[in-house]
């Protein structure tokens, strides 16, 4: 191929032939939270649509089943990008077929789940039966276990359980871990732990982090979390 | 080949051996052997072996501290891979959605994916393959092809790289290999242990294209004997016909070829003791245009005489020779102490010490004496650069003092020395000179040299060379941290070259002194210009009779104090003095006393700021405008000064620029400002300027620069950079015709020599505009790369005089008094754009596809017409001179990871 | 491609490596290669012992400790497992790097050389706060960590050698920290750790401007590649200051020539017959990051010998276009090569009628 193509176009227009070829999706397989913008939502119009949620996640957001959730008082943020991951969720898929959420989230719009999240984030969470304190998992909790490589959560989550302190877009999806109930945060961690979901960039931290624990440091840091007294809306 | 052309004997077996023999001044020595061919090809082997014997004994790879060859990449890709790496589109960290900052505050680069690595046993191993075929319609242009070979369509290897690791010990290695031409191409290969040792190889050759519009009259180009072609009479040829043979003769290409091989190894011998050693042989073939002078022609072409006479010819030198660099050491680093102990050694051989070439013009003596006949002379001879060695020791030792100190003195001695065979001081058979009715030697003959005195090396005062530099080095500096606010400085360095030997140029077959001019011609055509001196017959003439030993030694001393005033802000000041103390100069001690402040605020989250200010002002003791006089005849007893005198050398006026008293302000200012978390803008300002006290030389170099830059990393995989720049700089200066054609005494500007009226001043001002962009990103699955980079330098030299005599040559529309003009711009304008595009195939196969597109103009006045040809008059140039051109290249590379 | 050359390098670094291998004895039992895959230890030397059955830590790790963080002077330990738990996209970087490969190996035979902490110091505050600035040492611009405190914990392993007269020099000075430069978190450059793609790239985030000059029309084989910044600059300080005629900033050898005499050793002579200025510093005459001139000259020809030459006769002429070739007076001395027509062997001559650089 003797190419003399200096003042041919030929060669530009093989370039964007090519790069048009390929404008098929690739998009990244996960959702990138380092890079989010936080969300407004109205709550008023989000309680309209929250009524149905109150059937797990009890009234107001306030779980009476350990199993789920509680969701008031929780990050606006948090609960947006949950939805979001449940509405684009396989029902088929494992961890999602397990759960009723990415039914109850498919008929939401995207302003719906604005205003659902900051519906809950809105709510006051009531105060759970008081249960014991748990060295351990507090000791978890604010320290980690260094000789099993086990981190602080406070360095996320909050000194106070109560999300994190840090400022920072990418802090906005991290949750509040205070008052929930243990076998919900259980459940969770043993997911994370089993590398599920692979939703966003958050789940792959989480993934790291469960890795480290064991069924009794899941436990005991559950406990701890969902032995704490709620705290005034931060 | 002729006999009088002088081959090389040749390269040492072994110089790392030979060497030690040359500390040894006093005896002869011959540590040159003789090799066949054959051995010639395979010195590889013992080179090899040698090493590696040296390297069991004592003996890091060419690190920032010591030699060369740290980098091997080529045009197609500078990175030597890195630019074809995809970043991994995850990002560095899952906590944050950006790179972060460096310190300065630019952002570092994105991580490459992770590579796949694929398990041997114990070992992992990934790697890329990248090959493909690379499309130019080459137009064969100098420019184009820099250390590049881009001159023909073809498929190349465009990257290996393939890493071996085995995780269990930490052992590994690495091979990468990069293939364009045989003249452009690298493969390397590193085996080591982290933590314990290396060892690498390498092979590189690199093109250096210098002409490929040449055109030689000669046969032989590329051997030491330079012949003309049987349609041109040596010595006796006219413009006309030199023209036709320069016209007729094909365009061909002169460059030279760099083909360098080196191994290295390091290792750890202790935590604290590490050993180190760098071999490396570099041979470089080929061609480059040079000179041939056979004397003017310009003096002779106008009135009075009206001659083609003399000759100028642009030979084409041969470049065959070959360069053994060694060095290794060791290295201590303790808690309190530090060692640096290191050998550098080099060994430049080359294959030729001279090469021979015949000019095609014809000499005529000048009419001045009646009768007068021009030798017919026509073989001119050119000495290439003698075979040298080069030791150098060095040892460092640096230990830790109180207050948070160090304190560590250095000293180094070496040597370069050459005791190349000398060539003969001219290489004619017959005669030189001239003669008055006749070419009969005899007394009848004054002017007239028998070719048989001193074509031999028996007419030299000695047989070779056996020129010397010691040098010798001594640092000792302290660095002292008393409170954390606080760093003091203080660095004392002597450093000193001693030159040994001086050549008188003396021939014992005759007695005379001096030297044939110009392969003789000057005498030739001159009468009384022989260059040769005789106290008996011709005392007055002057000539270089002895040779100029340049014994340096400089003392450097500095202060500097950094203080820290507040967390993120830092004032340094320097104060240095330096003294230069020449042998053989026009000042024998120049004082240079500088004052160095630095600023470094980084208080701000978005801007680091760096400012250093400089003023140095050079003084010295008496400028003496003429110290070279021991080295003519003059100084010689029984010179007798003609009868108006000895003339002036050079004008007392003039201060040569290095030994020139001189302020200089000079101030550089660099900014990195941060404006969003994505976006970084770095901008620099820089100003020099120098200020030099002479009437006649350099007068003023100042320079002044600004450069911005932009990159914006608007997503992980995506970015786009920007730059601008500009820099401009003047430097003045002035000279003085002289009046009396060479035979002034008088060295006074402003007097009757150096005239005032025959000053001139020229300015040259250059100014460069740069910019360039750069844009990655993915459209889909494709990621698109375009770069562009433009630079327009323009050249100006203009010039004013006080009068028309300052002139080369009066074109006749001059006034009497002052004037000016200028050259044509000189420019250099280059547009280079490439447009790529990498598409996935699969998760190791990729295909990409680019087009670098560049266009390159230059004008350089100095080659203004050469395309009408390359004769004029006596003159014979070869090179045609850089070419403009537009150049297209189209590359297709398949690219797998291994 | 000469076959047989590249065969003798390859066979010569394979018998090197032979030769060292032999050195090192002892370091090749690779009895626990599956570790390699498993998770990263804890390296506290509280819950591991050495095991003697390991191969010694290289000699290059086995100093490896913990670095000094004096701003979190209470900060623990926590081993690479706690690190890599929030930091595994590093982790997965920084595998394929010299540092990993090392002090992965040293860790596992002796738990008391940390792997990140050995750069990052204890980090268990930095744990616990992981926005608290300085708990960690950070090689970042906002991270807190200051300039002195992160050269001296690179300079901890790397001190001496091309790094000995760090202290004092001009990039020290200005403020300048190792990271600026490396990155060793992951593999950026194919030598060197460098931060940009190159060691080129990476010198000219601050001396753009130097490098563009590489642009022009005369340059070192720079931007093909074929040679880096470091072949004569040593950027981390050297014993030439620039302050002298004979020396220039952060030269890599003790003078401007001797840099030079690394690739074109033909320079080094001594010749018979020297040219003054060209002994004393080539950069007399030549611009070496680059000119517009030909072969890097300061100034264009005839115009840059006459800064000095105003002999009588020939040199001290002005010339004018009137000398080109397309002028009335075509003159050698300023055509082509101008002055180097004649006196082509201007560095310097070894013939014995080369004292005017002629033959």
């Amino acid at each position: 191929m003797r190419t003399r193509l200096s003042h041919s176009p030929l060669c530009w227009a093989a370039v964007l032939l090519l790069s048009g070829a390929g404008t098929s999706a690739f998009a990244a397989d996960y959702v990138d939270l380092r890079r989010i913008e936080p969300i407004h939502g109205d709550a008023a119009a989000g309680a309209a649509k929250a009524a149905v949620c109150a059937a797990c996640h009890g009234p107001n957001g306030n779980a009476i089943v350990p199993m789920f959730p509680s969701l008031a008082g929780q990050r606006a943020d948090y609960l947006y990008h949950r939805l979001a991951e449940f509405k684009a969720a396989d029902p088929k898929a494992p961890y999602y077929a397990a759960s009723p959420m990415p039914a109850q989230a498919a008929g939401l719009s995207d302003a719906d789940m604005r205003n659902v999240a900051a519906y809950f984030a809105a709510q006051a969470r009531t105060a759970a039966p008081a249960a014991p304190g748990n060295a351990k998992g507090e000791t978890l909790y604010l320290e980690g276990d260094l000789a099993r490589g086990i981190p602080a959560c406070q360095g996320c989550h909050g000194a106070d359980a109560n999300g994190p302190a840090a400022q920072g877009n990418q802090y906005a999806a991290y949750p509040t871990l205070r008052g929930q109930h243990a076998p919900y945060l259980v459940t969770r961690l043993n997911n994370f732990r089993g590398n599920l979901p692979q939703y966003s960039s958050n789940d792959f931290i989480m993934h790291g982090v469960a890795r480290t624990l064991d069924d009794d440091s899941i436990q005991a840091v559950a406990s701890w979390l969902a032995s704490l007294p709620p705290k005034e809306k931060h | 080949m002729s006999t009088s052309a002088h081959p090389r004997p040749s390269s040492p077996l072994t110089p790392g051996f030979s060497a030690l023999s040359s500390c040894v001044p006093e005896q002869k020595r011959d540590s040159r052997f003789r090799l066949s061919e054959e051995q010639k090809q395979n010195r590889w082997i013992p080179a090899f072996a040698g090493m590696a014997t040296m390297m069991l004994f004592s003996t890091a790879w060419a690190d920032s501290g010591i030699g060369v060859d740290t980098w091997r990449g080529n045009k197609l890709d500078p990175t030597a891979g890195q630019a074809s790496e995809a970043c991994d589109a995850r990002g560095t960290t899952w906590l944050a959605p950006l790179q972060r900052r460096s310190p300065t505050g630019n952002l570092y680069d994105c991580p490459n994916e992770a590579p796949l690595a694929h398990e041997i046993g114990e070992w992992l191993y990934y790697g890329v393959l990248q090959v493909g075929y690379i499309g130019t319609g080459d137009q064969g242009v100098a420019a184009w092809n820099r250390y590049a070979d881009w001159r023909s369509d073809k498929a190349i290897l465009s990257l290996l790289d393939a890493h071996f690791e085995r995780p269990s010990d930490g052992s590994y290695v690495d091979v990468r290999a990069s293939r364009i031409s045989d003249e452009d191409q690298y493969y390397q290969a590193v085996f080591g242990k982290a933590g314990a040792y290396k060892v690498q190889a390498f092979v590189r050759d690199m093109p250096n294209i210098l002409s490929t519009d040449a055109r030689s009259i000669w046969n032989g180009v590329g051997t030491n004997n330079l012949t003309l072609p049987s349609s041109l009479t040596p010595g006796g040829s006219t413009p006309a016909q030199v023209a036709a043979a320069s016209a007729a003769a094909p365009t061909m290409t002169l460059g030279v070829k760099r083909s360098k091989q080196g191994l290295s190894a390091s290792t750890y011998l202790t935590p604290e003791w590490t050993a180190y050693v760098n071999l490396s042989d570099e041979q470089r073939k080929g061609t480059r245009p040079y000179g041939g002078p056979f004397f003017f022609a310009f003096a002779f072409e106008g009135p009075p005489f009206n001659l083609n006479d003399g000759g100028v010819n642009e030979t084409i030198k041969p470049i065959n020779d070959s360069t053994i660099n060694i060095n290794g050491g060791l290295r201590y680093a303790g808690p309190e102490w530090r060692f640096d102990f290191s050998y550098t050694g080099s060994f430049y051989r080359d294959k030729y010490t001279s090469y021979n070439y015949q000019s095609p013009f014809k000499l005529t003596a000048l009419p001045v004496i009646p009768g007068a006949i021009a030798a017919p002379l026509y073989q001119g001879q050119m000495s290439t650069e003698p075979d040298n060695n080069y030791h150098n020791f060095q040892a460092t030792a640096t230990r830790k003092i109180p207050w948070n100190g160090e304190i560590s003195i250095s000293a180094s001695g070496g040597r370069m020395s050459q005791d190349d065979a000398l060539i003969a001081p001219i290489n004619c058979q017959g005669v030189f000179g001239i003669g008055l009715g006749n070419l009969q030697l005899g007394p009848q003959n004054p002017m007239l040299y028998d070719c048989n005195k001193w074509n031999t090396t028996d007419a030299l005062s000695r047989k070779t060379a056996d020129m010397r530099i010691d040098t010798s080095m001594f640092d000792a500096r302290i660095v002292l941290q008393p409170t954390p606010q606080w760093t003091l400085r203080g660095d004392v360095k002597y450093d000193r070259q001693d030159y040994r030997n001086i050549y008188l140029a003396y021939n014992p077959l005759t007695g005379q002194y001096g030297y044939p001019s110009e392969n003789g011609t000057q005498g030739s055509i001159v009468p009384g210009e022989s260059g040769i001196w005789d106290p008996r017959t011709d005392p007055s003439a002057l000539t270089r009779v002895r040779s100029l030993p340049l014994d340096i030694q400089t003392i450097d001393a500095n202060f500097g104090a950094d203080w820290k005033f507040s967390d993120k802000n830092t004032l340094s000041a320097t104060l240095d003095y330096n003294r230069y103390e020449p042998s053989n100069r026009e000042r024998s001690q120049i004082d240079a006393s500088s004052v160095k402040l630095t600023w470094v605020n980084r208080s701000l989250d978005w801007l680091t700021l760096r400012v250093n200010y400089t003023y140095l002002k050079q003084t010295g003791n008496t400028y003496n405008f003429d110290p070279y006089e021991f080295t003519w005849s003059s100084s010689m007893p029984g010179y007798v000064p003609p009868a108006t005198g000895t003339p002036a050398h050079t004008v007392d006026a003039m201060r040569k620029y290095d030994m020139s008293s001189r302020d200089e302000n000079k101030i550089d200012v660099m900014a990195t400002v941060m404006p969003r978390d994505d976006m970084t803008v770095s901008a620099s300002v820089r100003g020099d300027w120098n200020s030099y006290d002479a009437r006649i030389g350099r007068q003023a170099y100042d320079t002044v620069g600004a450069t911005v830059q932009w990159e914006w990393q608007f997503a992980t995989r995506s970015s786009i950079s920007a730059y601008a720049a500009w820099d401009r700089s003047r430097l003045g200066l002035s000279n003085v015709q002289d009046q009396a054609n060479g035979t002034g005494a008088d060295p006074t500007l402003g007097g009757s020599n150096y005239a005032l009226n025959g000053q001139w001043w020229a300015t040259d001002a250059q100014r460069d505009w740069y910019g360039g962009f750069t844009l990655n990103h993915d459209i889909g699955r494709v990621r698109l790369d375009v770069n562009w980079n433009y630079l327009y330098s323009r050249g100006l030299t203009d010039y004013t005089y006080a009068g028309p005599t300052a002139l080369a040559h009066l074109v006749g529309n001059e006034g009497p008094g002052p004037g000016g003009g200028a050259f044509p711009n000189m420019i250099y304008r280059v547009n280079s754009i490439t447009i790529g595009a990498t598409v996935p195939f699969s998760e190791r196969v990729s295909l990409r596809l680019f087009d670098y597109y560049e266009r390159g103009r230059i004008n350089d006045w100095h080659y203004l017409g050469f395309d009408q040809g390359l004769v004029v008059g006596n003159r014979v140039y070869t090179d045609a001179g850089p070419q403009s051109y537009k150049q297209n290249l189209i590359g297709l590379l398949v690219n797998m990871k291994l | 491609m000469d076959l047989r050359r590249c065969g003798v390098v390859f066979a010569a670094v394979l018998s090197c490596a032979l030769v060292f291998g032999a050195i090192n004895t002892g370091l090749a039992q690779q009895r626990r290669s599956e570790i390699a895959q498993s998770l990263p230890s804890t390296n506290l030397s509280s819950e591991k012992q050495i095991d003697p059955s390991l191969p010694a830590p290289a000699p290059g790790f086995a100093r490896a400790r913990v670095a000094d963080n004096p701003q979190a002077p209470e900060a623990k330990p926590v081993g690479e497992k706690t690190c890599v738990a929030c930091h595994q996209l590093e982790a997965d970087h920084f595998t394929h790097t010299l540092h990993a490969l090392g002090l992965h190996v040293a860790n596992r035979s002796d738990p008391s050389i940390p792997v990140c902490e050995t750069c990052h110091g204890a980090g268990s505050a930095h744990a616990q706060n992981p926005q608290g600035k300085g708990l960690i040492i950070a090689y970042t611009k906002n991270g807190g960590t200051p300039i002195d405190v992160q050269t001296k914990t690179c300079l901890t392993c790397h001190a001496g050698g091309p790094r000995d007269h760090w202290s004092g020099s001009v990039h020290q000075r200005n403020g300048l920290s190792c990271s600026d430069c490396h990155n060793p978190m992951a593999k950026f450059s194919v030598e060197g750790s460098m931060a940009k793609q190159s060691i080129n790239d990476t010198c000219a985030q601050c001396h753009k401007d130097i490098r563009l000059q590489f642009n022009r029309r005369s340059h070192m084989p720079l931007p093909e590649g074929q040679m880096s910044c470091d072949d004569c600059h040593n950027p981390h300080g050297s014993l030439s200051n620039g302050s002298s005629l004979t020396s220039f900033p952060l030269a890599k050898t003790n003078t401007v020539n001797e840099t030079c005499y690394q690739c074109h050793a033909e320079k080094r002579g001594p010749f018979l017959f020297e040219h003054a200025p060209v002994r004393e510093s080539c950069l007399n005459c030549h611009s070496p990051h680059g000119s517009n001139q030909n072969t890097l000259l300061v100034a264009p020809i005839p115009f840059l010998c006459q800064q000095c030459h105003t002999q009588q006769r020939h040199p001290n002429d002005l010339h004018t276009p009137n000398s080109l070739m397309t002028g009335k007076n075509p003159d050698e001395r300023i055509m082509g090569r101008g002055c180097l027509t004649c006196h082509a062997n201007i560095h310097g001559s070894n013939a014995p009628a080369g004292s005017k650089f002629h033959e």
